[in-house]
């Protein structure tokens, strides 16, 4: 069996490249593609720790994260769509209506 | 007192939430030309306060009190229902009543307002379901569903571009701390073996070397609650989607969703990162938000002083009262015998929050509904057309300022006190100052309404509509605000006992 450490340095691997494009990245479609990697970052967690202490909440609680992070990109391209039809542009550095 | 109904009934306030939020969705999609804003707007209000019934009722029957042999778990421990739950559905669902009652006026020439409805209600649901979670995987999927419903409700005015750019950039923030806020349930997990709070306690109690791996996802975890409460470092979020979603929106955010925020910060530090347990591992969150709530009052509270917009100063004010509410978990101590008493006092103040910054809010919706600008000028001589609304509104500012004639003096009065007597003289040293620095800014607003002169002499003459519903919700939020003054000893006394559960 693979050591359970092995697992967290890929999970915090995944994490860390979905964080450095949600950081670089103005299009809002990649946000949402890096967000998506952070979650499934948490996933692999959840998967070979159900499997380390050989209990299924962690597998269980996978497929509720899978559940919610769809829902999350439904929400996301609604929002996406929207700001494509006001601002014509999916950068997200674009909207800048607001300043303080 | 024995309760004879069946476990699960004590859910009943989240249920009546629920489906109400179902009925109006359904209505509405059987019958999707015969709009009625009215009666979907009854019909949400009702339940919201079917609801709010219910769960004054449970408080006052003790249901899941420590007196009546503590919380009602369901589901194998994942939820339980204690008072501390339903000292925080009470407050959701009297904020999602007044948003609801408003709502009708604001959105009265809106194509589709039962889906406003019923997004609120699917909010408040989740909100009533993030007070019961007592399992990690619970906390995260209710704030899912309290995050979601919200992103759509800041996004809701579609063709308007300032609504869009604050749901988008609610939706961005929100789904990055989301993803960092589960990447550390996931680091809990991995160092535990569970996501039940009490075997997370248990196994927290006994990290070995694993504490620095329990560490980081503890410090995630409390990422994740910034962004919901709006604290600093998440904060960034909260001044524009406040000020570009509908000001109904913005109540319900600024109100609720911050006070859902609370719930779970202080049900799952206390109950699964317990402070002696996590100190002996060397992972401190007491000084982390002690930290938060310090910076996040001061920064909340000067950036509110240089502001020119109503609703942007509203906004900023309410990242300063999530510091002052921070307090509450930033001024405990193991074992400290005072920390019912603060946490308690900071519940009471989140509660005195929910109706006097709702209302405030709610009064912005009507200028904006009365179509007088947004900014402090605008405002000037508010008070000759709309004495009563105006009268009101000056009571949420003092309220929200501390003034002693007002509920909020006795909230923050408390808070304070239990922060001194825990040993935190500093917190409660750094609100007091903020506290007179909040009194410049919130006057700015009276005195604008009642001293000053229209920027035109023509610039009032909008104010032509009567907004009923709109004002029958600011003036009962000014109502529920003065008679929590002399209502504040129940309040307190229940709060700290919901809190004092926990320890």
């Amino acid at each position: 069996m693979v050591p359970p450490e092995w697992y967290l340095l890929l999970a915090a691997g995944v994490f860390c490249i979905g964080l450095f494009g949600v950081l670089t990245r103005n299009d809002a479609l990649y946000f949402l593609m890096s967000v998506e990697l952070m979650m499934n970052a948490a996933n692999i967690n959840f998967v070979a720790f159900a499997l380390y202490y050989g209990d299924l909440t962690g597998q269980v609680f996978a497929l509720f994260v899978i559940a919610l992070a769809a829902a999350e990109v439904a929400i996301g391209i609604g929002i996406i769509l929207v700001l494509y039809r006001n601002f014509g542009d999916i950068d997200v550095t674009v909207p800048t209506e607001m300043r303080w | 007192m024995y309760n004879a109904l069946p476990p699960w009934t004590a859910l009943a306030p989240a249920l009546l939430l629920g489906l109400t939020g179902l009925a109006l969705l359904l209505v509405d999609t059987i019958r999707p030309r015969s709009r009625s804003n009215t009666s979907m707007a009854v019909v949400g209000a009702l339940g919201a306060l079917a609801s709010l019934a219910v769960t004054v009722w449970f408080v006052a029957a003790g249901t899941g009190s420590a007196d009546t042999g503590g919380g009602i778990t369901l589901f194998a421990d994942a939820i339980t229902v204690d008072t501390l739950s339903l000292f925080f559905t009470a407050i959701f669902a009297s904020v999602t009543s007044l948003v609801v009652v408003a709502a009708h006026d604001y959105f009265h020439d809106h194509e589709n307002p039962a889906a406003f409805y019923s997004l609120t209600l699917f909010a408040a649901t989740g909100m009533a379901l993030l007070a019961v979670a007592n399992s990690l995987a619970v906390v995260f999927v209710a704030l899912e569903m309290v995050s979601l419903p919200s992103y759509a409700l800041v996004a809701f005015l579609k063709t308007n571009r300032g609504s869009v750019e604050a749901g988008l950039k609610y939706f961005l923030v929100g789904a990055l701390s989301s993803a960092v806020f589960l990447f550390g349930i996931s680091l809990v997990y991995a160092v535990t073996g569970s996501l039940i709070f009490a075997e997370v306690a248990a196994g927290i109690g006994s990290l070995g070397d694993l504490a620095g791996i329990a560490g980081i996802g503890i410090v995630m975890i409390v990422g994740g609650v910034a962004f919901k409460t709006a604290s600093v470092p998440f904060h960034f979020w909260a001044p524009e989607a406040y000020e570009g979603a509908p000001a109904p929106v913005s109540a319900f955010l600024s109100s609720a969703s911050k006070a859902a925020g609370f719930v779970v910060a202080f049900r799952v530090f206390t109950e699964a990162f317990p402070l002696g347990a996590s100190v002996s591992a060397e992972i401190n969150w007491v000084l982390a938000f002690g930290v938060l709530a310090a910076v996040t009052m001061t920064l909340g509270n000067f950036a509110a002083a240089v502001q020119e917009e109503v609703k942007r100063m509203l906004a900023y004010s309410s990242i300063g009262h999530a510091g002052y509410a921070l307090i509450g978990l930033a001024a405990l101590s193991a074992g400290g015998s005072g920390n019912g008493a603060v946490m308690g006092a900071a519940m009471a103040h989140l509660f005195v929050y929910g109706f006097m910054n709702t209302g405030a809010f709610l009064f912005v919706a009507m200028a904006e509904r009365w179509g007088v600008g947004r900014t402090f000028e605008e405002y000037g001589g508010l008070a000759r057309r709309a004495p009563v609304a105006c009268t009101a509104m000056a009571v949420f500012m003092f309220s929200l300022a501390g003034l002693p004639p007002f509920a909020g003096f006795f909230s923050k009065y408390f808070l304070f006190m239990g922060a001194i007597d825990n040993g935190f003289i500093w917190l409660a040293a750094l609100g007091a100052v903020n506290s007179v620095i909040s009194l410049y800014y919130y006057s700015r607003v009276v005195k604008a309404m009642f001293l000053d002169d229209p920027t035109t002499p023509s610039a009032l003459d909008t104010i032509d509509a009567r907004p009923t519903a709109l004002y029958a919700a600011v003036v009962f939020a000014a109502v529920a605000t003065v008679l929590l003054l002399p209502g504040f000893g129940p309040v307190i006394e229940t709060a700290e006992a919901a809190a004092s559960a926990l320890f």
